[in-house]
C-alpha cells in the first residue's frame, strides 16, 4: 500500500487515569466479582469449622464441580453466539443411561460404547445447529424441542437406573493427582483447551464475532451454518461427557439424571460474565463461576441447612452477582 | 397558520440551521426540498416539538409558541408522518386510529362499537375506504400510511407535516395520497410536503421553499417555477474546495476490478450492470430506495440476486461474502454500527475481522501479528483512540470509519464498495476519508462509492453512474458530472436519460 499522510494528525486521546482504572476493572469486572465472592466464602468457611480449609474438602469441592464444570463449558459456546442450549440437561440422561445400559458392568464393553455414546451427543447437538441455521427458530426453542424429545426417548429406552459401569473406570473420579481428582482435572484441562481455542483460533474468533454482530459477521464472510454447527456440536459433546462422567462416579446411569442441570449449567456462564447477548465474556468466567458455585454449597452443607436452601442461595447469588457487574458496565460509559 | 422566523439549531460541531424562515398557510400544500444534509429534517423535528431551536420563533396561528416535546405540538394540533410506520399491526384498523383516545362506555369499558363508528368517520372524512375491522399487519403500505393520517385526524389538525411519503408507494397508490391531501387542504389544514420527487411538488403544491446547507434559498410560488429552475435552487453552489484532486489519467483498459453484469434482485434492482476499472472512483448516485445498497448488498449475499459479478474479469461462482473478499473485494456498510463493526469487540479485532487468515501461526491466532496490524492500521489512518485493546463503541464516528476502513483494506486490494462513506463523521474526518480513497485508488484499488451527497459524489468520482427505481438510468464523465445532470438522472420520470 501507498503511504497515506493523514492531513492533520490527531493527537490521540490521553486518557484519564480513573478512567483506565475502570475501563480495565470494567472488562474484567465479572473475574474480579466472582474472585471476590469465592474468597469471601472461603474466609466464612474457615472461620467457622476447621474442616472446611482441608485438601480433603478441597478435593470434596473440586470433585463436586467437575459434572457442572463439564456442561456449562458447553452452554457458555451457546452463550457466547447470542444462544442458549436448554437440550443439554436431556444429553446428559441419555449419555449416562445409554452408557451404563449398554456397557452394563463390562469393562470391554465400554472402550467402544463410550466413544459412540459421545459421538451421539456430539450430532445430537449439531443436529440442533442445523435446526437453528435451516429454520430460522431462536435457540431456546430448537433445543426446547429436541431436549424434550430426547427426555422422551431417554425414558423409552429406561425408567429407572439401568445397568451399570464397570468399577474399572471409578478411578476417573476418585483417583487424584496433587489432589485433583482425574475427572476434575481432565475438565479443567478441556476449559484450557476451549479458552485456547476460543481466542487463538479462526472458528473461535468466528464465535465471538458471530455472537456480537451476525449481520456484520456475514458481510467479512463468516459462514454462519460453520459456527451454529461447532457450538452446539461441542454443547452436545460437553453435555455427553457430563452424563458419562457421572454415570462412572454414581455406578450407574440414570434417565432423569441431567433434568436439573438444564438450568444450572446457564449459572456458571452469567455469573462468570459471559452476557446472554452474545460476544462477550469467555470461559475462564464460567469456571470460575463453576468454583463458586461448588463452594457455596459445600459451605452450606457445613451449616447444614435443608438441600433445597443451596437452591435459594444459588438464585439469590446469580442475582447479586450480575446485579454488580452490570452497574459497572453501565458507569463505564 | 404557522410562520418560523429565523431559527437556527446547532448540534456539537455541526449547524443544522442558520436562520430559516418558513411561512405555511392554512389550505395551503407547500413543499419543503433539498439535499441530503440540508437541514429540512432538523426543521420538520423543531416544527413538531422534538428538537428545540437555538435561537428564533415559532407562531401558530399568530402566537408565538414554544414545545416542551412532541406532545405538547400534537396537543396544538401539529402531525408529523414519518417514513417508518408506527403502528401495531395485530391491532385492528379502528384500535390503531384510536388508541389512546378510546370511546369508554360503562364502567369505564372501551365501548369497542362506538370506537369503531369514530374511526370509520374518520376515515370518511379522507374519502378512504377501509376495513375498520382489519388488522393493521394486513394493509397494504399505502393504507398503513393512511391510517397514520388518520390517526392525526383524531385531533384537531392544523398542520400535517408528510416525510417523504410517496417513496414507499407506488404510481397509484401516489395517486390516492394526492386526493387525501387534497381533501385536507379543503379542509383549511396546513400540510408540509417533504419530496424528493420534483414532478409531485409540481403536480400537488402551492409553494415550495428550497433549503441549501441549513439556509433558505427561497420560496417560490410553484406557478412561477419549473423544474430546471428548482433543481438549479437546490444545487447551485460552489464545490467546496476539500476534495483531492481527480485521477490524473483516465484509467486503463483490461478488466474490470468489479463488475455487475445483469444484476437483479427481486422487487429492488433490474438488470444492473456497471463496471468499476482499477484506479477509478465511481460514484453511484440516486435517491434513497433506487436501489444502490441493495445492489451491495446482493453482491454479498445478503440479498437473493441473479446475474453474474465479475472481479478482474473473473465471473465468481457464487456471490456471497466469502468469495468476494477471497477476490479480494470489500464492502464498508453504510449501517456502521449494525452491519459494520463488532460494538463490544475491541479495536484489533475490529480491524481484523476481514482478514483473519493473515495472522495465523501453525493454526493459532499469533496476538502480535495481530497487534502490529492493529497499531499499523491505527497509525495509518491517524485514528484517535486508546490503542489496539480500546473499545470502538466509544470511538467518534469519523474513527469509526478509519477502523472499518483499516479492516477492509487490509483484506481487500482489487476493490471496494463504499456505502456513503461519509455518513455521521464530521467535516475534518470527512475531509480525510476523501483522501484516502484517493490514495487507494491511486494505489490501483477500483472503488464504487454509493453516495447521497450530491456534492461529495461531484466532488470525487472519475465517472457517476445513476439509479433511478431499481436500475440504471444513466452515466456522467468529465465535465457532465454536475449536481444538475445528476439530479435529473435520479429524479426525473419520463424522460429516458442519454
Amino acid at each position: 500500500m501507498t503511504s497515506l499522510d493523514p492531513p492533520h494528525q490527531t493527537p490521540p486521546q490521553t486518557p484519564r487515569q480513573n478512567t483506565r482504572l475502570k475501563q480495565a476493572f470494567g472488562r474484567n469486572a465479572p473475574l474480579l466479582v466472582v474472585i471476590v465472592l469465592i474468597i469471601a466464602m472461603v474466609i466464612a468457611g474457615a472461620l467457622m469449622t476447621d474442616r472446611f480449609l482441608t485438601l480433603r474438602n478441597f478435593t470434596n469441592i473440586v470433585e463436586q464441580s467437575t459434572g457442572l464444570g463439564l456442561v456449562s463449558l458447553g452452554q457458555t459456546f451457546a452463550v457466547l453466539t447470542a444462544g442458549i442450549d436448554l437440550s443439554v440437561g436431556s444429553v446428559m440422561s441419555l449419555a449416562s443411561t445409554l452408557a451404563s445400559g449398554l456397557i452394563d458392568k463390562d469393562v470391554a464393553q465400554a472402550a467402544w460404547v463410550i466413544p459412540m455414546v459421545l459421538l451421539l451427543c456430539a450430532l445430537i447437538g449439531a443436529t440442533n445447529g442445523l435446526l437453528i441455521h435451516q429454520l430460522g427458530i431462536h435457540p431456546l426453542i430448537v433445543t426446547l424441542g429436541t431436549g424434550t424429545v430426547l427426555q422422551g426417548l431417554t425414558l423409552l429406552y429406561a425408567l429407572s437406573p439401568v445397568g451399570g459401569m464397570p468399577r474399572a473406570l471409578e478411578f476417573v473420579a476418585y483417583e487424584t493427582v496433587l489432589g485433583v481428582p482425574i475427572g476434575a482435572a481432565i475438565m479443567m484441562l478441556l476449559f484450557l483447551a476451549a479458552a485456547v481455542f476460543l481466542g487463538h483460533t479462526r472458528a473461535g474468533r468466528d464465535i465471538y464475532a458471530f455472537g456480537d454482530d451476525a449481520e456484520a459477521a456475514r458481510l467479512v464472510g463468516i459462514n454462519r451454518a460453520r459456527v451454529l454447527l461447532t457450538v452446539y456440536g461441542f454443547s452436545g459433546l460437553m453435555a455427553g461427557i457430563a452424563g458419562v462422567y457421572l454415570a462412572i462416579r454414581f455406578g450407574v446411569g440414570q434417565p432423569y439424571l441431567g433434568v436439573n442441570y438444564t438450568l444450572s449449567s446457564i449459572t456458571p456462564v452469567v455469573v462468570g460474565g459471559t452476557m446472554l447477548s452474545g460476544g462477550r465474556g469467555g470461559v475462564l468466567g464460567t469456571l470460575l463461576g463453576v468454583f463458586l458455585v461448588g463452594v457455596l454449597n459445600n459451605l452450606l452443607n457445613f451449616l447444614q441447612v435443608s438441600t433445597h436452601f443451596q437452591l435459594v442461595a444459588q438464585g439469590a447469588i446469580i442475582i447479586a452477582a450480575v446485579s454488580i457487574y452490570v452497574d459497572t458496565r453501565r458507569s463505564r460509559t | 397558520m404557522l410562520s418560523l422566523s429565523a431559527i437556527q439549531k446547532s448540534f456539537p460541531g455541526v449547524r443544522a440551521l442558520g436562520g430559516v424562515d418558513l411561512d405555511v398557510r392554512g389550505g395551503e400544500v407547500h413543499a419543503l426540498v433539498g439535499e441530503n444534509g440540508a437541514g429540512k429534517s432538523t426543521m420538520i423535528k423543531i416544527i413538531a416539538g422534538a428538537y428545540q431551536p437555538n435561537a428564533g420563533t415559532i407562531r401558530l396561528a399568530g402566537e408565538v409558541v414554544r414545545w416542551s416535546g412532541p406532545e405538547a405540538a400534537k396537543r396544538a394540533g401539529i402531525h408529523v408522518i414519518y417514513q417508518e410506520f408506527v403502528l401495531f399491526p395485530n391491532l385492528s384498523v379502528a384500535e390503531n386510529i384510536m388508541v389512546g383516545n378510546e370511546i369508554r362506555g360503562r364502567f369505564g369499558l372501551i365501548d369497542h362499537k362506538a370506537t369503531a363508528a369514530a374511526a370509520a368517520r374518520i376515515l370518511d372524512r379522507l374519502g378512504v375506504r377501509l376495513d375498520v375491522a382489519a388488522p393493521a399487519g394486513s394493509l397494504s403500505i399505502a393504507d398503513q400510511q393512511m391510517v397514520e393520517i388518520a390517526k392525526a385526524l383524531v385531533h384537531e389538525v392544523r398542520v400535517l407535516i408528510l416525510d417523504e411519503p410517496s417513496a414507499v408507494l407506488s404510481t397509484k397508490e401516489v395517486d390516492l395520497l394526492f386526493g387525501v391531501v387534497r381533501q385536507l387542504r379543503a379542509q383549511g389544514v396546513a400540510v408540509i410536503y417533504v419530496s424528493h420527487r420534483l414532478d409531485e411538488i409540481f403536480a400537488l403544491c402551492d409553494r415550495v421553499t428550497i433549503l441549501k446547507d441549513g439556509l433558505k434559498v427561497a420560496t417560490r410560488a410553484i406557478a412561477d417555477t419549473d423544474h430546471d429552475g428548482l433543481v438549479r435552487l437546490m444545487v447551485g453552489r460552489d464545490l467546496a474546495q476539500y476534495f483531492p484532486p481527480k485521477a490524473a489519467n483516465p484509467p486503463a483498459d483490461g478488466p474490470a476490478a468489479l463488475a455487475f453484469r445483469g444484476v437483479s434482485v427481486p422487487g429492488r434492482v433490474r438488470d444492473a450492470t456497471l463496471a468499476v476499472r482499477p484506479g477509478e472512483i465511481v460514484g453511484l448516485a440516486g435517491l434513497i430506495g433506487a436501489g444502490r445498497t441493495e445492489l451491495a448488498l446482493a453482491a454479498f449475499g445478503i440479498l437473493p440476486m441473479t446475474g453474474t459479478i465479475e472481479v478482474k474479469g473473473q465471473a465468481l461462482r457464487r456471490a456471497d461474502a466469502q468469495h468476494l473478499i477471497r477476490a479480494g473485494v470489500g464492502f464498508v456498510t453504510e449501517d456502521r454500527k449494525g452491519q459494520g463493526l463488532f460494538m463490544n469487540l475491541d479495536v484489533a479485532r475490529n480491524v481484523t475481522g476481514a482478514s483473519l487468515s493473515s495472522y495465523l501461526r501453525g493454526g493459532f491466532v499469533s496476538d502480535k501479528a495481530e497487534q502490529i496490524a492493529a497499531r499499523e492500521e491505527i497509525a495509518h489512518f491517524a485514528v484517535a483512540c486508546r490503542g489496539p485493546a480500546g473499545a470502538v463503541d466509544s470511538l467518534s464516528g469519523g474513527n469509526q470509519q478509519k477502523i472499518l476502513f483499516g479492516r477492509w483494506t487490509r483484506a481487500c486490494r482489487t476493490a471496494l464498495i463504499l456505502d456513503e462513506p461519509t455518513r455521521g463523521v464530521d467535516v475534518g474526518a470527512k475531509s480525510e476519508i476523501y483522501r484516502i480513497m484517493r490514495t487507494l485508488a491511486d494505489s490501483g484499488v477500483g472503488i464504487l462509492m454509493i453516495s447521497s451527497e450530491l456534492q461529495e459524489v461531484v466532488g470525487m468520482s472519475d465517472r457517476v453512474v445513476v439509479m433511478r427505481e431499481g436500475a440504471i438510468s444513466g452515466e456522467l464523465t468529465g465535465e457532465r458530472i454536475t449536481e444538475e445532470d445528476i439530479m435529473k438522472l435520479a429524479a426525473q420520470s419520463g424522460r429516458k436519460a442519454a
